[in-house]
C-alpha cells in the first residue's frame, strides 16, 4: 500500500513576490517479521523514482525527464510516537493499528522528498484516475484529497472565464514624507462570487496537515492560516496557468501594450507614473462592474412568455428576485402599481435601494441583450415584446448568456430538454416477419420487423404537405396543433429529402437494431401499429408493467409481491427467446425467483437446467431447492467422486431438473458438460465471468442452452466491463465487440465523465435487467423491518478433515467422561468444531494464512461483502471470536481495503465513542464494523448499517436477536437483512435446526448459553457433532 | 495610434469642432492631444480651460517654451430650461440605466430637440474659443487640441458635458432627486472615488501560527469528510467572457482600436482550450 500526499509550500521569504511549490510526496509501511511490526516510510529519491516513473508512470509533466534531477526537499510536521513518525490514517487503516486517541499528539518535523509538480491539474487529475479505475494498492491521503477538490474548484473557474485581469497597489516605503512612492503589478484575479463560497466549503475540509507545512526545518511546529493558504495557492495557481498560456504572434500583435498584455508578461511593477496610477483607478471601478461580488440584495429575473395564439404577441417580462428569499419573486409590472405603504414593507426583502438596484443589473443585462432597452423608454419598465423571430433568438442564445451573467431566467417549459418536440424522421414498425403470436422463441434478437420512415414532430405523425407548409414557414417557431414548436428548418428540409427518397420503401431490421434504435432515440422509433411489437417494447423499457403471477404449484413457501412480478419478468423473457439479467439487491430473494420460474417451466422443458455458482455458494443452493421446491430433482457435481465418464453423465443429467455445479468444474469439465443441450443455463454471482479473457469465461461461454440467465447482486450497470461481459453472455453481439465496447463507452465514461454515453448505455441495457433496490417505494411495502435469512456453507477439505479428527477423538473420549469432566468435553468440542467450521487458522491457531480459499464461510462472506459496499451500504458483523474479529478486521482493510472498526472488550470508552461517530457520520464511505458479540450488546446504536451478519452463532436466538437489534434500533428506516450462517453437514446445521424446530419454545429450552446441550445424551450428541461428508467441497 | 475619442457622443462632440476647423490645425491638434502638452485642465462655470505647451518657432519669434492659455466655452442652456430637461430624462428608465453605467444614451438628444435646444455641439455657432498663442485664426491648433483632449475626457465622463452646457454637478444631483429613478442615479453619482487598496505582498501571504495542541484525527480531517470522486464538471459558458461583458466595452483602461469584449473572448477561448488539452 503507498499512500499519496500532496502539499502547498510557500516559498520563505518576506519578498513582495512569494510563490509556491506542490509537492507529491509518497508513503508506505513495510511490515516487518519482528515487533513492532511495520516501518513507515517516507520513499526516498531512489524509491520515488521507482515508485512514480516506473510504476505508476508520473512524472510531474516537466522537460526534464530524470525526475531526480528534479526532487526537492520540505519539511512536514507530522504526529509521532516515540519520535517516529505515525502512519497517515489511509495507511493506518491498512495496517489495522487503531488510531492514536489522546487529546493530544506530538508532532516532529520530517523532512520530506517530494516531486515538485508543473501541472498541478494535469497530474492530480491522472494519479486519480489511476487510483479510482486502476489501483487498488495506492490511496489518496486526506490532504493529497483535499488538494484534488480544491483545484478542481479552481477549475471551475477557469472554465467558466470568471477571472479578470487585475492590478495590485502598492505603497512603497516614501524616501520624501511629501510623495508617498508606490508601485503598480499587473496580474489576474477571481471574480466570480461563487468563488468565495468555494473558499468556505474548502475551509470546513481543509485538514490541518494540509498548513503543518514549510519550506525549511523549523524548531517547534507552526501552522499556516487556513483561507490565507487557500488564497494563495489560488492565486499563484491562477497566476501561473494563465500566464503558462501561449498565444499566438498574432493575438499577441492585437494586445501590445494594453493592460491585457501586462498582465500576461512577466510580471514586475509599471513604471510608477501618474497615468499608471490613473489606469489602477479605472481598473478598480471597472472591477466594480464586473465583478460579481455585488453586496445587492436583488436579483434580476428575466422571464418569456409565450403568445397565447398564433398572433400574440410574445412578451419579456422583467422580475426583482429577492437574494434573501429567492422564492420571492416580484413582476414590475405588478411591482409598480403596488401603493407606497406596500412597496415599503416590500423594499425591506429587496434591500431598499430597489429602483436603483434593478436599472443598473438592467443596464448590466442590456449591454449583453441590447433588446432589453426598447423596453425602457419610460420610468415604469416592465419589460419587451419581442417578435416570434426575437423570441426565438433569445431562446436560443441570450437566455443562457444572461443566465451566465448572473441573471434569473424562465423559459416556458416545452422549450426545456423535457418538454422539446423536435423534428425527426422516425422508425414505424409495421409488421413482423411472422405472425404474432407469443410463443416460445417467437421473437429473438434476431428476429426482424419490418419498418417504413414517416415524418413526425415530437410523437405526431405529420403528412408531407403539412410538413412542407412548415418547412416553408417564415418564422422558427411555429403555431402547430395548438402549440408552439420551434422548426429547425434546414434539418426538416433534409428529413424532408431523405424520406422522398426512402418513405415509400418497406425495409426491415433485426430486434437488436430495433432496441438499439429506441435505446439512441426513444422518439425515433414509433411502434404503436404493431401492437404484439408494441408491447413488447413497452413491457421491456418499463418494467413495472408486469403483473405479479400466481406462485407456481408445489412451491413451499410464499413469493412476495415484487417476487412475482420479477418471477413474472423471467417468464416473458424466456418466452420471446430474450435472455436477461436478474440483477436485484442481496437480500430481495432472487434465488426463490428463479427456483419458482424452474417449478413454472418444469413441464416444458426439454432438458435440464445447470446452474453454475461460486463453490461457496453450492450447498445454498441445494438447501434452498431443498426447502422451496423439493419435488425439483437436483444434482450437486462436485468433488473428486463426481461423473466424469460422458455417457453415464448424460443419463444423470436426463433424470435431473437441476444440476448444480462450480465456475471451476465448468472449465475443467468443459467437454463433458458442452454435450448436454441444456435447457436453461444459469449463471449466478454473474460477476465471475466479468473477464472475458479467463478460462473459467470462455468455457460458460461454450454451453449450449435454450435459455441463458445471469444473476448478480452488485450494480453491474456501474461497471462497464462486467456489464458488456455479462452481455456477451446473455445476448452476445448486442453491445458491439469487446473493443468496439471500450471505445463507444468505457474510455468516454470513465475518462471523461461523459453523462450522455452513460445514460446511453443504461438505455441499452436496460431491457435486458431487472434490478430491485431495497429502496425502491413498490419493494419496501413488501419488506417487513427485518428480513433474516440462514446463508448456508459448506466445509472445505481442509476443514472437513480436522473436523473429523476432533470428532474420532471426541467420540472415544466420551464414553469414560463423567459428570463435569463430560460438560467442560461437551463444550470444549462445540468451541473446536465452531472454530474449524469458521477458519482452520483459528483452529490451529498456528499464524497460517487467513484466506478464503480455506474456508467456505469466509469466501462466502467476502463476496457478501463486496455487493453490500458496493451498493454504497454499510454493515455489521458479529463473532464470539476475537481471533476471529481481528483477522477480519484485518482482511478487510488490507486486501479488501475496505473502512473497517472492530470493537471488542480492550476498546476504550472514548475510542467506542469515536468509531461509532465516525460510522454513522453520513459522510463517512460505506464501512464494515466488526463487533464482539461481548463487546457490541450494550447501548449501542448503529443504525447506518443494514446489513447484519452473524459469523459464528451463538445458538441463543435471544442473545443473537439483541444484537442484531444494533442496527434494528430507533432511526433505521430501512430493512435489515440478517444474514446468519450456518456450515452445512456439521453441528452448526444440526442446532439450527433444533432451534428453528423448537422455536416457540425457544426460551424455556434454550438457556443463556450453550450448556443445554450438555443435557443431550451421548449418541445424540455424536449424532449432532458428526460429519456428513456429502458436504464437503472443494 | 488609438483613436482619441471612441464614443459616439465623444465622436459627435469632435464632429462639430471640425466642422468649423482648418484641417491642418486640425492635424496638429491632435498630436497635442496625445503628447502631455495639455496641462492644468480644468472644467469651470461652463469653460474647458487648460494651459498648452506650444513649440519654439523663431519665425514667429518664440524662443524658448511657450505656454499659453486656451479656453473653450459651449453656449450654455438656459438656468431655467433644466429643470424640465432632468425630469424627462429621470422619466426615462433607459436613460438613467446608462448614464449610471457611465454612457451617454443614444437617445438623450431627443429629449432635448422636444424642448427646443440641444445638449452636443452642433457647429461653429455653439462654440466660443479663445487663446493666447499668437495664430490670427481661432480656433488654432491649440483649442482643437484641448477640444481632442476633452473629447477623450468625455468618453470617460460623460457628465461632463451636463457642465459644459451650463449645469454644475451639485444641480444635477438636486434636479435628480426629484424623482424616484433620477434619486437612484443621484445616489450613485455621489459615490465618492474608490479608495486605494493598498496590499502588502503580491499574492496573499500566508500567516504562521505557533501550534496549539492537536489530536492526531483533527490533524489528518477537516470537520467533514471529503468524497473519493469528483462531482463533473459544469458545461462551457455559451458565450465567453460573460463578466466582461457587463462592464461595457472599451473600458477606460483600454486604449486599443479592437473591442475589449472580442479581445477578452479570444483570450478565453484560447485559455480554455489549452487549458484542456493539458487536463
Amino acid at each position: 500500500m503507498h499512500i499519496l500526499h500532496g502539499a502547498w509550500v510557500p516559498r520563505d521569504t518576506d519578498d513582495f513576490f512569494q510563490p509556491g511549490t506542490f509537492y507529491l510526496w509518497v508513503e508506505t509501511a513495510q511490515l516487518l517479521q519482528v515487533k513492532p511490526g511495520y516501518k513507515i516510510k517516507h520513499l526516498d529519491a531512489n524509491e520515488l523514482d521507482e515508485f512514480l516513473v516506473q510504476n505508476l508512470g508520473i512524472t510531474g509533466d516537466s522537460a526534464v525527464k530524470n525526475i531526480r534531477q528534479r526532487l526537492q526537499t520540505f519539511y512536514h510536521w507530522l504526529p509521532s510516537a516515540d519520535g517516529k513518525p505515525l502512519p497517515s490514517p489511509e495507511l493506518a487503516r491498512w495496517l489495522t493499528l487503531p488510531p492514536p486517541e489522546e487529546p493530544t499528539i506530538a508532532l516532529i518535523c520530517c523532512a520530506i522528498t517530494a516531486l515538485p509538480l508543473n501541472d498541478i491539474f494535469k497530474t492530480l487529475k491522472e494519479l486519480h484516475f489511476l487510483v479510482c479505475y486502476q489501483r487498488n494498492d495506492v490511496q489518496f491521503g486526506q490532504d493529497l484529497l483535499f488538494w484534488l477538490h480544491f483545484s478542481q474548484a479552481l477549475r471551475q473557474v477557469l472554465r467558466k472565464d470568471q477571472y479578470i485581469p487585475a492590478l495590485r497597489y502598492r505603497e512603497l516605503p516614501g524616501k520624501s514624507k511629501k510623495a508617498s512612492a508606490f508601485a503598480i503589478y499587473p496580474g489576474w484575479e477571481i471574480a466570480a462570487d461563487s468563488f468565495e463560497s468555494q473558499l468556505q466549503w474548502a475551509l470546513s475540509r481543509m485538514p490541518l496537515a494540509c498548513t503543518a507545512i514549510s519550506a525549511s526545518a523549523s524548531a517547534q511546529p507552526l501552522y499556516y492560516d487556513r483561507l490565507e493558504l487557500l488564497r494563495h495557492f489560488a492565486e499563484c495557481l491562477l497566476q501561473r496557468t494563465v500566464k503558462g498560456v501561449s498565444f499566438p504572434a498574432a493575438f499577441e500583435k492585437k494586445i501590445r501594450g494594453s493592460l491585457l498584455d501586462q498582465c500576461l508578461a512577466e510580471t514586475q511593477s509599471l513604471p510608477a507614473t501618474s497615468q499608471a496610477l490613473e489606469r489602477y483607478r479605472q481598473w478598480q471601478s471597472w472591477r466594480q462592474a464586473v465583478a460579481t461580488r455585488y453586496s445587492d440584495d436583488c436579483q434580476l429575473g428575466l422571464q418569456l412568455v409565450e403568445g397565447a395564439n398564433e398572433t400574440a404577441p410574445w412578451q419579456l417580462l422583467l422580475l426583482a428576485i429577492s437574494k434573501q428569499d429567492p422564492s420571492l419573486k416580484l413582476r414590475l409590472d405588478e411591482y409598480w402599481q403596488l401603493d407606497s405603504k406596500v412597496k415599503k414593507t416590500l423594499l425591506k426583502s429587496f434591500g431598499g435601494n430597489l429602483e436603483e438596484q434593478l436599472l443598473r443589473h438592467l443596464g448590466y443585462a442590456a449591454r449583453i441583450y441590447p433588446k432589453l432597452w426598447q423596453g425602457m423608454a419610460t420610468d415604469r419598465p416592465v419589460g419587451v415584446t419581442l417578435s416570434i423571430e426575437e423570441a426565438f433568438a433569445f431562446l436560443r442564445e441570450h437566455a443562457w448568456v444572461l443566465e451566465d451573467a448572473g441573471f434569473k431566467i424562465i423559459v416556458p417549459a416545452w422549450w426545456t430538454p423535457e418538454g422539446r418536440r423536435r423534428a425527426r424522421v422516425r422508425v414505424a414498425v409495421s409488421q413482423s416477419k411472422s405472425a404474432p403470436t407469443v410463443g416460445k422463441g417467437y421473437f429473438s434478437l434476431d428476429s426482424v420487423v419490418q419498418y417504413r420512415y414517416e415524418l413526425a414532430i415530437g410523437d405526431q405523425v405529420l403528412s408531407p404537405q403539412e410538413w412542407e407548409q412548415l418547412v416553408n414557414a417564415k418564422t422558427p417557431l411555429v403555431w402547430f396543433r395548438g402549440q408552439w414548436i420551434e422548426l429547425e428548418r434546414d434539418k426538416m428540409q433534409q428529413l424532408l429529402e431523405f424520406w422522398q427518397q426512402h418513405g415509400q420503401e418497406d425495409a426491415s431490421m433485426s430486434l437488436a437494431e430495433l432496441l438499439r434504435k429506441a435505446a439512441a432515440d426513444e422518439e425515433e422509433v414509433d411502434v404503436s401499429r404493431n401492437g404484439a411489437l408494441a408491447e413488447m417494447l413497452g413491457k421491456l423499457h418499463d418494467q413495472s408493467q408486469f403483473e405479479p403471477v400466481a406462485d407456481p404449484p408445489g412451491l413451499h413457501g410464499k413469493l412476495r409481491e415484487y417476487q412475482q412480478r420479477g418471477v413474472a419478468w423471467l417468464q416473458y423473457l424466456e418466452n420471446l427467446g430474450l435472455n436477461g439479467c436478474l440483477a436485484d439487491d442481496m437480500g430481495l430473494g432472487k434465488t426463490v425467483q428463479v427456483i419458482a420460474r424452474l417449478l413454472f417451466a418444469r413441464d416444458t422443458a426439454v432438458g435440464p437446467t445447470l446452474l453454475i455458482a461460486p463453490t461457496s455458494v453450492l450447498g445454498n443452493w441445494q438447501k434452498e431447492v431443498e426447502k422451496f421446491a423439493p419435488q425439483l430433482k437436483a444434482l450437486v457435481h462436485h468433488g473428486s467422486g463426481r461423473q466424469q465418464d460422458a455417457k453415464a453423465f448424460k443419463a444423470d443429467c436426463q433424470a435431473q431438473d437441476i444440476v448444480i455445479t462450480s465456475y471451476t468444474l465448468v472449465r475443467k469439465d468443459v467437454d463433458l458438460l458442452q454435450r448436454i443441450p441444456w435447457e436453461r443455463v444459469v449463471v449466478d454471482e454473474a460477476q465471475n465471468i466479468k473477464n472475458p479473457k479467463t478460462a473459467q469465461t470462455k468455457a460458460v461461454l461454450k454451453l449450449k442452452a435454450n435459455h441463458r440467465l445471469a444473476m448478480t447482486g452488485t450494480p453491474v450497470e456501474n461497471r462497464l466491463l462486467d456489464l458488456w461481459s455479462i452481455f456477451n453472455f446473455l445476448n452476445p453481439g448486442y453491445l458491439g465487440t469487446q473493443t468496439q465496447f471500450r471505445q463507444q463507452f468505457e474510455l468516454p465514461i470513465q475518462k471523461n465523465n461523459d453523462l450522455q454515453k452513460s445514460i446511453l448505455l443504461k438505455k441499452l441495457a436496460q431491457p435486458f435487467i431487472l434490478r430491485r433496490v431495497k429502496t425502491d417505494q413498490a419493494i419496501i411495502k413488501d419488506l417487513p423491518d427485518k428480513l433474516e435469512h440462514k446463508q448456508y456453507c459448506n466445509l472445505t477439505k481442509e476443514q472437513a478433515s480436522l473436523y473429523q479428527v476432533v470428532v474420532d477423538e471426541v467420540n472415544a473420549a466420551l464414553g469414560d467422561a463423567e459428570g463435569i469432566q463430560r460438560k467442560g468435553l461437551i463444550l470444549a468440542t462445540l468451541m473446536r468444531l465452531k472454530q474449524i467450521c469458521n477458519h482452520p487458522r483459528q483452529f490451529l491457531q498456528d499464524g497460517s494464512a487467513f484466506t478464503p480459499e480455506r474456508s467456505h464461510k469466509l469466501e462466502r462472506l467476502v463476496e457478501m461483502l463486496e455487493e453490500v459496499i458496493a451498493e454504497g451500504e454499510s454493515l455489521l458483523i458479529f463473532t464470539q471470536f476475537t481471533e476471529i474479529g481481528e483477522n477480519l478486521e484485518r482482511y478487510l482493510s488490507r486486501t479488501l481495503h475496505y473502512n473497517t472498526y472492530y470493537l471488542h472488550g480492550g476498546v476504550s470508552r472514548i475510542r467506542r465513542e469515536k468509531m461509532i461517530g465516525e460510522f454513522q457520520d453520513p459522510a463517512t464511505e460505506p464501512s464494515a464494523f466488526i463487533l464482539s458479540l461481548k463487546a457490541g450488546g450494550v447501548g449501542i446504536t448503529l443504525t447506518k448499517a443494514n446489513h447484519v451478519f452473524h459469523f459464528d452463532r451463538w445458538w441463543n436466538p435471544a442473545v443473537e436477536d439483541q444484537a442484531t437489534d444494533r442496527a434494528f434500533r430507533i432511526g433505521q428506516s430501512r430493512t435489515v437483512f440478517v444474514h446468519k450462517f450456518v456450515t452445512l453437514g456439521t453441528l452448526e446445521e444440526r442446532i439450527d435446526q433444533m432451534i428453528e424446530d423448537k422455536k416457540q419454545l425457544a426460551g424455556a429450552i434454550v438457556g443463556a448459553d450453550e450448556s443445554w446441550l450438555t443435557e443431550l445424551d451421548n449418541d445424540s450428541f455424536r449424532r449432532l457433532i458428526a460429519l456428513n461428508r456429502n458436504t464437503v467441497m472443494d | 495610434m488609438a483613436a482619441l475619442t471612441r464614443t459616439w457622443w465623444g465622436k459627435r462632440f469632435i464632429a462639430a469642432l471640425e466642422s468649423f476647423t482648418d484641417p491642418n490645425r486640425l492635424g496638429r491638434g491632435r498630436s497635442y492631444a496625445r503628447s502631455d502638452r495639455i496641462q492644468k485642465f480644468s472644467i469651470q462655470h461652463g469653460q474647458v480651460k487648460a494651459t498648452v505647451e506650444g513649440k519654439i518657432n523663431p519665425y514667429f519669434g518664440v524662443y524658448k517654451t511657450p505656454y499659453y492659455s486656451t479656453t473653450v466655452e459651449i453656449t450654455p442652456i438656459p438656468e431655467n430650461r433644466w429643470p424640465d430637461i432632468i425630469k424627462r430624462l429621470a422619466g426615462h428608465a433607459g436613460i438613467v440605466a446608462k448614464l449610471l453605467l457611465n454612457e451617454m444614451p443614444d437617445e438623450i438628444e431627443d429629449t432635448f430637440t422636444k424642448l427646443g435646444v440641444h445638449l452636443l455641439p452642433r457647429n461653429g455657432k455653439d462654440f466660443k474659443t479663445q487663446c493666447s498663442c499668437p495664430d490670427y485664426y481661432n480656433p488654432c491648433k491649440h483649442i482643437a487640441g484641448l477640444c481632442y483632449f476633452f473629447a477623450n475626457k468625455l468618453d470617460q465622463d460623460p457628465f461632463l458635458l451636463f457642465e459644459l452646457r451650463g449645469l454644475s454637478r451639485d444641480r444635477l444631483h438636486k434636479e435628480l432627486a426629484k424623482t424616484p429613478l433620477g434619486k437612484a442615479l443621484a445616489q450613485s453619482l455621489e459615490s465618492v472615488e474608490l479608495p486605494l487598496q493598498p496590499v502588502e505582498s503580491y499574492y496573499t501571504r500566508p500567516q504562521r501560527v505557533a501550534v496549539g495542541e492537536c489530536s492526531y484525527d483533527y490533524f489528518w480531517s477537516g470537520e467533514h469528510r471529503l468524497s473519493t470522486t469528483l462531482e463533473p464538471l459544469s458545461p462551457l459558458p455559451a458565450l465567453p467572457a460573460v463578466l466582461i461583458r457587463k462592464g461595457g466595452d472599451y473600458p477606460p483602461f483600454w486604449q486599443q482600436d479592437q473591442s475589449f469584449i472580442e479581445v477578452m473572448s479570444e483570450f478565453y477561448e484560447r485559455v480554455r482550450k489549452q487549458l484542456k488539452e493539458t487536463g
